[in-house]
């Protein structure tokens, strides 16, 4: 048998060259994108696409606030990628609050509901602070600091214990219902 | 034994070859599609960065028996349409290799795929194989004609034969009803690349890539070197029966003759490839209707009055 710990370092590099982005742009911060993708910017340089599967996905970009609804669409989308992923948080509402420090309706801080590797701090950020903000991922895939998909599964009492304290217990189930009815209704008679 | 082993060598270096080339393909079409954008693009080996990322993955999801078998289904199929293809003088069954078997051969995986799609039960997915279907009914009508007025002029089916013709009667393009037949073709070709008039079942804004958007990590990888193939193998295809092909035998050993065909061939294809790019990057999308009544009409009209011209 191969030993795929020797192509680790190739692996590394393909993931580090290929990133497809996920955007979940929430309120403000999907206007950076078109920018960054077409001609004045060009992350396709750099090997970046944006794609609408989140099965195909590895860097999860979520961009402005983040309020209960959107979240529990957050971490649905998070858990159906595959591993390696790498999260993006974009602008200063994900990072603390931001302008909505006090709102009684949005998440102030994302890091207790998902492992964030990289923060852009800004309202918003100019598209070469976003710029940067991928350097800094590509450098963390490189030494291998970007672990999140590995904290998340290490830690998932934490995050499971946040999320359930905000949605109330049972909320997959019951998200789920709403969503695919058919579904958990054939489950429910076998 | 000998030939046993020589036929497997040759086939696994007809692969090889194949695969390296298709992927060079896909970088060619994202580098000139940017150019046009006015951006830099990607570097050319991008595509194979990509399938090496994606076949790493650490976690697959399945969806069951079907949904893997599809994607071998549609690699198998792939594979096959590219043996019976001549590829200069070299091609494993390339005796074989009729025009409807490799047409037929060639849109085969294409039903692969929707099989796997559709067994995931995503909604976008199956919305995607329905409009992939009817694409794939719209064109089998010109191209039909388009390979019944190869038959007519040619007076045989043989993919093989049909090059030895024209070695002696000049490329298919320079006679009229074929040049009908060609034009037609070509129009059907955009539609088997999936590229942008004809792209509405792989639609990214509109259906989230469509049949493609449950697969991911090594499903996905398969499908990217299934791509990579299917691109060489149909550019290879078009190369052949309308522009010619490739039989060079002014050198003296077998394998210049061999290296100066499959160079001449791969102009050709680039060619064919370049026609494809520019007509996907400065057309919009039909609507599946649209596109489908396109096909019902003006490439049915000019393939069959090629395919009446060659009969007279």
């Amino acid at each position: 048998m191969v030993d795929w710990r020797l192509f680790e370092p190739l692996f590394d590099f393909a993931r580090r060259k290929s990133l497809w982005i996920v955007a979940f742009c929430t309120g403000c911060g999907g206007i950076e994108m078109p920018p960054l993708m077409t001609s004045r910017y060009d992350l396709e340089r750099f090997g970046m696409m944006p794609n609408p599967a989140p099965r195909m996905a590895d860097l999860f970009l979520i961009t402005g606030y983040v309020t209960p609804k959107t979240l529990k669409r957050i971490i649905i989308t998070y858990e159906m990628q595959p591993d390696p992923k790498y999260v993006m948080a974009h602008g200063s509402c994900p990072l603390n609050g931001g302008i909505y420090w006090d709102a009684y309706n949005a998440i102030k801080h994302l890091d207790r509901y998902l492992p964030v590797d990289v923060i852009i701090a800004g309202c918003m950020p100019r598209p070469e602070a976003v710029m940067d903000g991928i350097n800094k991922i590509m450098e963390m895939i490189e030494n291998g600091t970007a672990d999140g998909w590995k904290r998340y599964k290490e830690n998932y009492e934490y995050y499971k214990k946040n999320q359930d304290e905000l949605f109330g217990e049972g909320w997959r189930e019951r998200e789920a219902r709403r969503w695919i009815p058919w579904l958990m209704n054939r489950k429910k008679e076998e | 034994m000998v030939v046993v082993v020589e036929t497997a060598l040759k086939a696994v270096l007809i692969l090889l070859y194949a695969t390296f080339v298709g992927f060079m393909f896909m970088g060619i079409i994202r580098i000139v599609t940017a150019r046009i954008h006015r951006r830099v693009g990607p570097p050319i080996y991008q595509p194979i960065l990509d399938t090496i990322k994606l076949l790493s993955k650490k976690s697959n999801i399945t969806h069951g028996l079907i949904y893997d078998f599809g994607i071998i289904y549609a690699l198998g199929a792939t594979i096959l349409a590219l043996m019976f293809i001549p590829l200069g003088s070299i091609g494993i069954l390339r005796m074989y290799g009729d025009l409807i078997l490799i047409t037929f051969l060639l849109e085969i995986p294409m039903l692969g795929i929707m099989f796997a799609a559709m067994s995931s039960g995503n909604p976008w997915a199956g919305l995607g194989s329905q409009r992939a279907l009817l694409t794939l009914l719209a064109i089998q009508v010109p191209l039909g004609f388009a390979i019944v007025a190869l038959a007519e002029s040619y007076g045989t089916f043989s993919t093989y034969q049909i090059v030895m013709a024209q070695q002696s009667m000049g490329w298919s393009i320079i006679h009229l009803p074929l040049l009908l037949a060609a034009v037609a073709y070509d129009l059907v070709l955009q539609a088997m690349f999936g590229k942008e008039p004809f792209d509405i079942m792989i639609a990214p804004g509109e259906i989230s890539l469509g049949p493609m958007v449950e697969f991911g990590g090594k499903h996905m990888g398969i499908l990217q070197i299934q791509h990579a193939i299917a691109l060489f193998a149909e550019t290879l295809f078009f190369s052949n029966i309308f522009l010619g092909g490739a039989v060079i035998t002014s050198f003296a050993s077998p394998v210049l003759n061999t290296l100066a065909s499959l160079g001449v061939l791969l102009i050709k294809q680039i060619a064919v490839l370049m026609i494809a790019i520019f007509m996907g990057a400065i057309f919009p999308r039909f609507t599946i209707d649209q596109a489908a009544r396109f096909y019902w009409k003006w490439p049915t009209i000019i393939a069959a009055t090629g395919a009446i011209l060659a009969a007279l």
